[in-house]
């Protein structure tokens, strides 16, 4: 029922777009226009009934839960953000792979001893994540939201720690920090959305097999 | 901010003339239907005292309630959130007879965060009830009254997603988890998460074929997820089997009511997990990402109130399916309104009341104004008596 209809998929530009895009020509989906050159958000592709948006990667957990893009392609950081409510995450795609770490100075003094009177200041874009990790550990700790350049944080004294995605490490390294506990694996997940899983389920899930199979058949990149 | 009087609160709205005119007509519509169904309208209060109307709900009405405290009794007090279960305590407490009750109900519910419709905080919830009967019958009637709701507001292309909630349930007793896991695979389910589930499944180190049926529940959808499941799941105890077959009984009598219904299944989806305790539905239309309308079993939520009784029912939000109706439901074809001009003539007077009497809309005009709306016939005295005479339309 309804092959004819058209799935929309978002997508985020660059790494997560040019991860993305291997796995989806396993489903026969190529993009005709580049993302890096093209102004256009709306790409099409080489099916017909397939569309691609490109938007911020923090706004396609939005998009597919309301159901303006049928699947999307989200990091786990974003979807741990968001809450993931509402949505299906039914496939790690193992992409953008990277870490969530506490990272600080190399003064284990303060990071490994939590008994000082100060609550410690933690910057972070990911504050559910902080929360969450911080209160699991039994500290109460006082967060500040940013919105990039974490590093900078602690070496201007904004704050003693900071909750980011470590790669390389290599940002951490240039800057004098060191990671300092890691709180959980990252990667890009396939997102769904509700009522396209039901009403489009045939299309959804060809698709959800062919990138499933992409998955099990591409080498697992090397976690850093 | 003293300069922005006229702003609402997030998610809370104002529905204008013509909006308000076609939700009444819904309205109105919809209960006349239910009535025609042998439900009966009850009316719960707007607030209520808290613990009556989070029993046996959960944590998520919690969250969703507006709380305040009582000045007169000292306690918390709620808006309420939900309407379900103040009609299930009705049944319970003032009902006290055994044979099947059919209430249905309508009002506005507030709520702290929203969940649906464009972000809407007090969305308009109607909804009916079957108490007192378990059984394909009162699941399928309630069913039946879903979609007949859907299509009085002009949607007939709906899609029904079926699941049950003692598949998984049943699944968790047999594998011996403890609530907190249980919750935890139920979170990773309703997200069908392929890796964290086969994560968690390992972590509990279940024996292998118990752990391979939790496994395959993530994949048991779609429209011959019941015919997968015979297979997938066939170890399963006899509570499991009990639930696919009330569920197959389900499709197959729907399915006699209405051949062309989509029918998807779902044995992981699992709304409204912590009370519900059979069959569960959703409604969905195509080009809308959100369900339009829930439902299920949810026996003994009348214990706390003194009686446990079968409970199956659904619930809808009259504004979002306005929203959805994209204005399907006809006007109703009524002549226009009646200019009355301003005069004492106790005759015309008679007459406004008698066109009145008779459902006719008759503007008495104000001295020097101009009525808002358009009129399309005026009452003037033409030969001592007072005549409609058509006003002149200008041309659209």
């Amino acid at each position: 029922m309804g092959t004819d209809e058209t799935l929309t998929i978002a997508l985020s530009k660059g790494r997560i777009f040019e991860q993305a895009m291997p796995l989806l020509a396993a489903a026969d989906i190529r993009a005709l226009d580049d993302p890096e050159r093209s102004r256009k958000l709306i790409l099409d592709t080489s099916d017909p009934r397939v569309k691609l948006v490109i938007i911020r990667a923090s706004d396609v957990p939005t998009y597919v839960q309301y159901g303006a893009a049928d699947l999307g392609v989200a990091g786990k950081d974003v979807l741990l953000e968001h809450g993931g409510e509402g949505l299906y995450e039914p496939l790690d795609l193992r992409i953008a792979r990277c870490r969530m770490m506490v990272a600080g100075k190399p003064d284990p003094g303060l990071a490994m001893h939590p008994g000082r009177r100060r609550l410690r200041r933690i910057a972070t874009k990911y504050v559910r994540c902080a929360e969450r990790h911080f209160a699991a550990k039994g500290e109460q700790v006082e967060i500040i939201k940013l919105y990039g350049s974490m590093e900078l944080a602690p070496l201007v004294g904004l704050s003693d720690l900071i909750v980011d995605l470590v790669e390389s490490g290599n940002t951490l390294k240039a800057n004098g920090l060191v990671p300092l506990e890691h709180i959980c694996d990252i990667s890009s997940r396939l997102i769904v959305n509700k009522a396209a899983w039901k009403m489009k389920h045939a299309r959804v899930n060809d698709l959800l097999q062919a990138l499933r199979g992409a998955v099990a058949s591409s080498v697992p990149a090397a976690a850093d | 901010m003293n300069d922005e009087r006229w702003l609402l609160p997030a998610g809370i709205d104002e529905v204008l003339p013509s909006e308000a005119a076609e939700l009444e007509r819904l309205r109105r519509a919809l209960l006349d239907l239910y009535a025609t169904w042998g439900y009966e309208l009850v009316i719960p209060p707007f607030i209520d005292y808290l613990e009556s109307l989070l029993t046996g709900t959960g944590h998520d009405l919690d969250l969703k309630t507006f709380k305040l405290t009582d000045q007169v009794s000292g306690r918390l007090l709620g808006v309420r959130a939900d309407m379900t279960p103040q009609v299930a305590r009705i049944d319970a407490h003032h009902f006290r007879r055994e044979a099947p009750n059919r209430l249905c109900y309508l009002g506005t519910v507030l709520q702290t965060r929203s969940d649906g419709f464009a972000g809407s905080r007090s969305p308009m919830q109607i909804g009916a009830e079957i108490y007192g009967h378990d059984g394909v019958e009162s699941d399928v009637e309630v069913l039946r009254l879903l979609l007949a709701t859907l299509r009085t507001a002009g949607i007939d292309n709906a899609y029904i997603d079926l699941g049950h909630v003692g598949v998984f349930r049943g699944l968790a007793r047999q594998a011996g988890l403890d609530r907190t896991q249980e919750m935890a695979l139920f979170e990773a389910l309703q997200r069908k998460a392929g890796a964290e589930i086969e994560l968690l499944i390992g972590q509990f180190d279940l024996p292998a074929d118990i752990g391979a049926m939790l496994l395959g529940l993530a994949d048991l959808n779609g429209e011959d997820a019941l015919e997968r499941a015979r297979t997938v799941l066939s170890n399963a105890d006899a509570a499991v089997q009990a639930a696919l077959a009330r569920l197959q009984a389900v499709a197959n009598e729907t399915r006699r009511w209405q051949p062309e219904l989509p029918i998807h299944f779902d044995l992981a989806e699992l709304r409204g997990y912590t009370y519900k305790t059979g069959v569960v539905f959703a409604a969905f239309v195509p080009g809308w990402g959100l369900e339009i309308g829930r439902g299920g079993r949810y026996d003994d939520i009348g214990r706390v109130f003194g009686r446990a009784r079968p409970a199956v029912g659904f619930s809808s939000d009259v504004k979002g399916l306005i929203a959805l109706a994209n204005g399907a439901s006809p006007p109703a074809d009524a002549p226009g309104p009646v200019l009355a001009p301003w005069d004492v003539d106790p005759r015309l007077q008679a007459v406004v009341d008698a066109l009145r009497a008779g459902g006719r809309c008759v503007i008495r005009e104000l001295p020097g104004e101009a009525p808002s709306q358009t009129c399309s016939e005026r009452l003037e005295l033409v030969d001592g008596q007072w005549q409609l005479c058509p006003c002149a339309v200008p041309d659209a």
